[in-house]
């Protein structure tokens, strides 16, 4: 097997480029999930009758389903329903101007918000009761004592499984050339139809997000150290 | 604008569903090579000297880290390269599927051989030790005594990646394997892409349906397997 290295060095650089697209669905998506997957999570901890069964019959939907029929489902799906709503309100504005990435951001804020409730659900669960008591028996409001004690201790047990769930993301973005987002994958793919360098392109690609991630799980790493430092003290 | 049809979608299941074997076929498959790779693995960590435990280490650590679409076109691309150049055959014409295999075993080896670990590690040391004091063989030990207990450990994680793995599958057809995805491509291309949607949202039932009797079925394995664990607590 003769690999083309210069091709290879050529592809490596410009895929590169594409890591912002990547890291901006990563971003949006954290975002846009973080404050729908805590409001699911507190739904389903204090039992709230009708949301509690949305909520679950929405995390088991998403997450008994491919990320790619998500992709097609959404891609296929919100293009019509925007057209619609657009010529309903007889606004001048084509469908097809529309950035694909507003797509992407869609499909990936559903996917996490899903997996995120579960891992904060999990994780306030891990605090003991006695902390929002006694928050509430020096005078917190429940607000307060969430921000304040119980949020805090949460979030560390929290981050590891936070850490993982980025990483699915991560690779997850790897997809969005299906919706004809420009990123690394897409490049590099378009670089290697010009003269079928799929597998310099592929390994590529393949090194980038092993960097990426890399870079991710070494950032969560400290962050939970700095975070966690109050654990050490407590056993100091 | 055509209309939602929502009888489409009733209407294309059973053709989805007469390719639900190979779509099956593939997943058992790599669960099986999977979870033999995975034990080579979560035995090299456990057991092994400084080369071999580094080697798994490397291994799961870059296999977390890739995303299942660009291995399965590394696979795809360069399986067929690897084995021209080193062995002399030729494999260009061969089942598409064999690719999907050797893909999602590679992966599934990785999360696999965590699960296997943490199982292995959960079970107090003095259960082997016992073991051994009463006269069983190392062998003996570990089928006997550690095995069974890690197992009601480990099923959680392993259905787990075992759905993971069902769901990172449905990207076979991307290299053209006609499983139930492809087929549902292949559909939505005979009907010149109207009845996408449609489609799709019959392969989303049919996955998640699946998805759900796995995680039930696991549930009542553990509730089954578990009993053991209760008399002794009891």
């Amino acid at each position: 097997m003769e690999l083309d290295v210069n091709y290879m060095i050529d592809t490596f650089f410009l895929a590169l480029g594409g890591i912002s697209v990547t890291l901006q669905i990563t971003i949006v998506a954290l975002l846009v999930a973080t404050p729908v997957a805590f409001f699911m999570a507190i739904s389903k901890i204090y039992k709230v009758s009708i949301i509690k069964q949305i909520v679950s019959g929405y995390v088991s939907l998403i997450r008994g389903t491919p990320m790619i029929l998500q992709i097609l489902i959404i891609y296929s799906l919100v293009p019509s329903l925007i057209n619609m709503i657009v010529k309903g309100l007889g606004w001048d504005f084509n469908v097809f101007d529309v950035n694909p990435i507003i797509y992407a951001y869609i499909v990936f804020s559903i996917n996490t918000s899903a997996g995120l409730s579960e891992v904060f659900r999990s994780a306030l669960l891990t605090v003991n009761v006695g902390q929002l008591e006694a928050a509430h028996a020096i005078g917190m409001s429940t607000v307060q004592a969430y921000r304040r004690i119980v949020i805090p201790q949460a979030l560390v047990v929290a981050l590891p499984n936070i850490c993982n769930l980025t990483i699915n993301l991560i690779k997850g973005t790897s997809l969005v050339f299906m919706m004809t987002v420009k990123d690394i994958t897409a490049i590099a793919k378009i670089q290697a139809a010009f003269g079928y360098n799929y597998i310099e392109s592929y390994i590529d690609i393949f090194l980038i997000y092993i960097i990426i991630c890399s870079i991710t799980q070494l950032l969560f790493a400290l962050v939970e150290k700095h975070f966690g430092s109050y654990k050490s003290l407590k056993n100091a | 604008m055509r209309p939602f049809d929502p009888w489409f979608i009733v209407n294309v299941i059973p053709d989805l569903l007469a390719y639900l074997p190979v779509t099956l076929f593939m997943i058992v498959g790599s669960m099986f090579f999977g979870s033999m790779l995975g034990f080579i693995l979560a035995r090299a960590k456990i057991k092994g000297c400084r080369i071999p435990k580094l080697l798994a280490d490397l291994y799961i650590a870059t296999l977390r880290c890739t995303p299942p679409i660009v291995l399965l076109f590394i696979v795809f691309y360069g399986l067929p390269e690897l084995l021209k150049v080193t062995m002399g055959v030729n494999i260009n014409a061969i089942y598409k599927g064999v690719f999907v295999l050797v893909t999602f075993t590679l992966l599934f080896a990785a999360s696999v051989a965590e699960v296997m670990r943490s199982a292995y590690e959960s079970i107090d040391k003095g259960q082997r030790e016992a073991a051994i004091s009463i006269g069983l063989s190392e062998f003996q030990a570990f089928y006997r005594i550690i095995l069974p207990q890690a197992v009601v450990v480990g099923l959680p994680n392993f259905c787990n990646a075992l759905i993971n793995l069902m769901k990172d599958g449905s990207l076979a057809f991307t290299i053209g394997l006609i499983d139930m995805m492809g087929e549902g491509a292949l559909i939505v291309s005979r009907n010149y892409g109207s009845y996408a949607l449609e489609t799709y949202i019959a392969l989303a039932v049919i996955y998640w349906s699946m998805i759900i009797v796995i995680e039930k079925s696991f549930n009542l394995l553990e509730k089954h397997l578990s009993k053991g664990k209760a008399r002794v607590m009891a």
